[in-house]
């Protein structure tokens, strides 16, 4: 390169031109406004605009056609489809809906934060739970609690452990859409191979952390055979451990009265599970296959693990992974363990709903994306939605469909989460955590346990230090939505 | 344009606060900028990817040039050779990742079941803090082997025979004929390598997304770029502002690394 | 006598370096093959099955009922073609602009560009993403090649050639009479060749290996590009490495073809552009 002066030159002025574009930039403010205002917490919610009637539906000339956009692939985006046909052919010239796959839950929402800004909304979404303080922030959607007191509708035949999630400010935000529980999963043959009785599962964290010993196997090299436990590093499990402790998970009511400010991770629960999992890691009893989940289940269906905490989605999948493995089990499920025999919370009901968009959409579309809402939580697409993917029926009157309650027979493993959640008396406890950074929160806490299990760090160290930083997220939140 | 606006843009947002859907909002000064450097996290973030730089680059133009050399040793099959070591430069980074997250399962995943039939006991490849980095760094070395690989090779025809049949007469065989030939008359390949690798290294996203989202365990991988995905979108995150602070810092490496490696490594290079 | 038997274990040493670091490489390899073939139970026993123990070609079957790799092939070839073509001709006439037009400022103006190459996608894609979504440009081709149209690499590299041209050439061809188009175009080209062949493999490899910001622009399963499509086989959630190893297997099956069949035309085009 004879021409290395000339090149050299070039990049020096390049590097001049950048830093005279910084100063430039830094001069011109545009400040768009937003006080950094406090907590308005948990009021009346994201409603934005009037509350249309049924007439505006009426009125509408023509077919009024509808996006709805969804986190369901595979298997379950055949049965979100299905859902949406049925819908489709009995609005035939009235309504239209247009359901579009639009990645994982995060990557949907952060498509939704551009659509926001881009006035591109779709006139239906659905969102996971732990974004439902966003959308309340977000104030772009219409409490469907208020589309329903309107219509005089009752939303009564909606499980109240579910309604008590997504309610903000005692007014039903989104409507409920697919609802799961956690599980514990038995493998039976381990059970009885080191004689454990399978019918008896244990019932708390020390129960669990005895049975996990005695199921480890180890083969002549010493290497592990089979892990007595085996679970995701996963945010979700100690949320669950705190609920059903009865015990807050964030501050200011769960985040219902005014937006939570701190989680409570230095005690209760959260310390006692990440010593727990920790010691059993390092103990070598549990597996530690890290945060995503689909590493977990993947060993657990390999049969390398006796005893997994997971959801009730993944159910059909443990089923038959356990007939094809190389040793073929059997997949029982158990309550998931409590923190000590006295707690009398109960889990907390994760899955998403779905929201209707009321900024930029007619009355006429809210209205026909409310019909759409209802008839995807009745009780039966609830019950067919059920049996297709394995998700908990949002509708009670879902689980005395006939189909469903043989299906229920087929499936006897499913019964542990209905009896789980009809034991289970909704509470600010169980409604569970409200935060607009829960997903970041939870990434960190899951850090900070993996942290505490793979190195010298200390549960308490670790945990205080997640605190903190999960405390400067939530405040930057918070003064993010003014 | 696609670059130059985006660009103007990004220094105008790293300036200013966002709202939760990622918009500006309010001016804020240089606030992004000394938050990110009173952040220890930040000089972890740093050091991470100057190690990764480091573990990916020498590995990798070195291992290359090994490869590349040894081959020109006159032996046969160096055409099933080559096109063996050529085979990564077909898969993406998002292919390769993929088969890589599937063969580092910790539990079931094929890596650690080798090590079992050794009686080793198993590594937690992308769940142990201490792993984490040279797992991914691994990936990203087997993925630019191939392209090296090729580019040496073809650097190596290049060279005319009668150089190499001239120096082999002189009586330079082996280590000294490559050192102080084969070697010289790369250089120009090399050169090229090392910088088409360093600002790769630097930029590599999709390993990382794949393999060790969050920057994995102890966030032991999270290197500059992956911060500013993390900051900016993972996990549901919409601080662009703080983002594209990351981002200039970004801009400023590369450009002054690379006005770098213009400056001192082509006095080395040996040019024809 | 003793050179030859130091000669022969030097050469079976070579051998056996090579050999190791060969198997080393090319396992991933085999093993995406070889696993888009086996049942699940080869592939989630412990520890997995090295060698399948039966051919299952459903697997392919199921990746194409998991997502629409053929439209999503479709997608890729077009988009990485209309890209390599766009970047080859862009680079041709800026980088013969840099070289053999008179400008003012030209200095700076290449500074620039090349300020421009070293700018990392990732910290320019917030607001470009803004610029496609404000245009309702989403799930069409045109979002997904219009960003990549010209290359500052493209044509540095093309720069970098030019520059060696003899001038004599060019004077020549200007007594001839022949105008900027016709010069560039009988002249120019031919002589660059090898280095516009190294520039079309490397723009069509990074655009058919682009990922994010394809995942941006597009949400319809079918206007997505096969990196995506594969992705979504390897989800967090839900990852079921027989449709991962297949969906790759499937999707790497070309450009490994070419890697070891055209292996020499690559080669002859990276010469030139490593050279330079």
């Amino acid at each position: 390169m004879r021409r290395t002066l000339h090149g050299r030159r070039s990049v020096r002025i390049a590097a001049g031109l950048l830093a005279a574009g910084l100063a430039l930039s830094a001069c011109g403010s545009s400040s768009k406004g937003g006080s950094s205002g406090g907590s308005s917490g948990g009021s009346s919610g994201g409603s934005s605009g009037s509350v249309p009637g049924a007439d505006a539906l009426d009125k509408a000339s023509g077919v009024v056609n509808l996006t709805f956009w969804h986190s369901m692939k595979d298997t379950n985006q055949k049965a979100v489809t299905a859902i949406v046909d049925a819908f489709n052919t009995k609005y035939q010239g009235k309504i239209h809906v247009t359901d579009t796959y639009q990645g994982s839950y995060d990557d949907a929402i952060a498509k939704y934060k551009t659509a926001v800004s881009s006035h591109t909304t779709p006139s239906l979404m659905q969102v996971y739970d732990v974004g439902t303080r966003f959308m309340v922030d977000s104030k772009q959607t219409i409490p469907v609690a208020d589309l329903a007191s309107k219509d005089g509708y009752a939303l009564g035949d909606l499980q109240p452990n579910i309604v008590n999630y997504y309610s903000v400010g005692g007014k039903l935000q989104s409507m409920p859409f697919n609802s799961s529980m956690p599980l514990l999963y038995i493998n039976v043959e381990a059970f009885k191979k080191a004689g454990l009785d399978p019918a008896n599962p244990p019932k708390t964290l020390d129960e669990l952390a005895d049975a996990a010993k005695k199921l480890t196997v180890k083969d002549a090299n010493g290497t592990t055979t089979q892990y007595g436990f085996g679970a995701a590093d996963y945010g979700w499990f100690v949320e669950q451990l705190t609920a059903e402790s009865g015990a807050l998970y964030c501050d200011n009511d769960n985040g219902r009265t005014a937006r939570a400010t701190k989680l409570n991770l230095d005690s209760g629960a959260p310390l006692t599970y990440t010593k727990w999992w920790s010691d059993l890691v390092k103990g070598g009893y549990a597996s530690n296959t890290g945060r995503p989940t689909a590493d977990a289940q993947a060993a657990f269906k390999a049969g390398k693990v006796a005893m997994n905490l997971e959801s009730t989605g993944v159910l059909g999948g443990y089923v038959d992974a356990g007939t094809k493995a190389a040793a073929p089990f059997t997949v029982a499920t158990a309550a998931f363990p409590k923190v000590t025999a006295a707690d009398s919370g109960g889990p907390v009901i994760g899955g998403a709903s779905l929201w209707i968009d009321r900024a930029g959409h007619s009355d006429a579309e809210v209205r026909a994306a409310w019909e759409f809402a209802k008839f995807a939580a009745s009780a039966p697409q609830q019950a067919a939605w059920h049996q297709a993917t394995g998700y908990f029926p949002v509708s009670v009157a879902a689980l005395q469909d006939p189909t469903d309650v043989a299906y229920r027979q087929k499936h006897p493993q499913f019964q542990t989460a209905i009896d789980e959640l009809t034991a289970t008396k909704p509470s600010t406890a169980t409604a569970g955590c409200l935060l607009g950074v829960m997903p970041q929160a939870r990434a960190d806490l899951e850090q900070a346990m993996l942290n505490v299990a793979t190195t010298g760090t200390t549960a308490e160290a670790a945990l205080a230090d997640a605190s903190t930083k999960i405390a400067k997220l939530i405040s930057d939140y918070n003064s993010a939505v003014g | 344009m696609f670059i130059l606006y985006p660009l103007i843009e990004s220094f105008v947002l790293s300036t200013h606060g966002s709202d939760i859907f990622g918009n500006s909002s309010r001016y804020v000064g240089f606030k992004h900028f000394s938050e990110m450097f009173d952040d220890p996290d930040f000089y972890t973030i740093l050091s991470t990817t100057a190690l990764f730089t480091l573990l990916t680059v020498i590995p990798g133009v070195l291992g290359a040039l090994a490869l590349v050399l040894l081959m020109e040793s006159r032996i046969r099959g160096i055409r099933i050779f080559r096109s063996a070591f050529a085979l990564p430069f077909a898969f993406s980074a998002a292919s390769a990742s993929v088969i890589f997250a599937v063969i580092y399962n910790p539990v079931v995943g094929i890596a650690n079941g080798m090590l079992g039939h050794f009686g080793a006991q198993p590594v937690g490849w992308l769940t142990d803090p201490k792993w984490v980095l040279l797992s991914v760094a691994a990936v990203q070395i087997w993925l630019t082997l191939g392209y090296n690989v090729l580019v040496l090779s073809a650097g190596v025809a290049a060279i005319p025979a009668d150089i190499v049949e001239a120096a082999r007469l002189d009586g330079a065989t082996g280590w000294r004929l490559h050192r102080s030939i084969m070697v010289p008359l790369l250089s120009p390949q090399l050169f090229f390598l090392t910088v088409v690798s360093t600002i790769n290294s630097l930029q590599a996203f999709t390993a990382i997304r794949v393999l060790a989202p969050e920057g994995g365990p102890g966030g032991k991988a999270m290197t500059l770029v992956y911060a500013i995905y993390n900051k900016g979108f993972e996990n549901g995150n919409s601080d662009l502002g703080a983002a594209s602070a990351y981002a200039i810092v970004l801009l400023f490496i590369v450009l002054i690394l690379t006005a770098i490696q213009f400056g001192v490594l082509e006095r080395k290079v040996f040019y024809r | 006598m003793s050179a030859t038997v130091r000669d022969r274990v030097a050469k079976a040493l070579v051998y056996l370096v090579l050999i190791a670091a060969a198997l080393a490489v090319v396992f991933p390899v085999y093993y995406a093959l070889a696993g888009s073939v086996m049942p699940t139970r080869d592939l989630t026993k412990a520890p997995p099955a090295l060698v399948p123990s039966g051919l299952h070609p459903g697997n392919f079957a199921d990746v194409f009922r998991a997502v629409p790799l053929g439209h999503q092939y479709l997608n890729s070839v077009i988009v990485s073609g209309v890209i390599t073509v766009a970047q080859v001709v862009t680079s041709l006439l800026a980088a013969y602009a840099f070289v053999f037009l008179p400008m003012k400022w030209r200095g700076a103006v290449f500074g620039l560009f090349l300020a421009t190459l070293m700018i990392p996608w990732e910290a320019i894609i917030i607001p470009n993403y803004k610029t496609i979504a404000n245009a309702h440009l989403a799930n069409t081709y045109f979002a997904l090649v219009l960003p990549f149209l010209a290359s500052a690499f493209g044509t540095f590299m093309l720069r970098q050639s030019f520059l060696q041209f003899p001038m004599e050439l060019r004077d020549a061809a200007r007594i001839d009479g022949s105008g900027h188009l016709r010069f560039l175009w009988r002249i120019v080209v031919p002589v660059s060749r090898p280095t516009i062949a190294a520039i079309a493999v490397y723009s069509f490899l990074s655009a058919w290996n682009q990922y994010f910001w394809p995942l941006l622009v597009t949400d319809k399963p079918k206007m997505q590009t096969l990196q995506l499509g594969m992705s979504q086989l390897n989800n967090s959630e839900s990852a079921d490495p027989r449709l991962i190893l297949a969906g790759v297997a499937l999707s790497v099956l070309p450009t490994l073809l070419l890697v070891v069949f055209g292996q020499k035309f690559i080669v002859k085009g990276l010469t030139s552009g490593a050279v330079k």
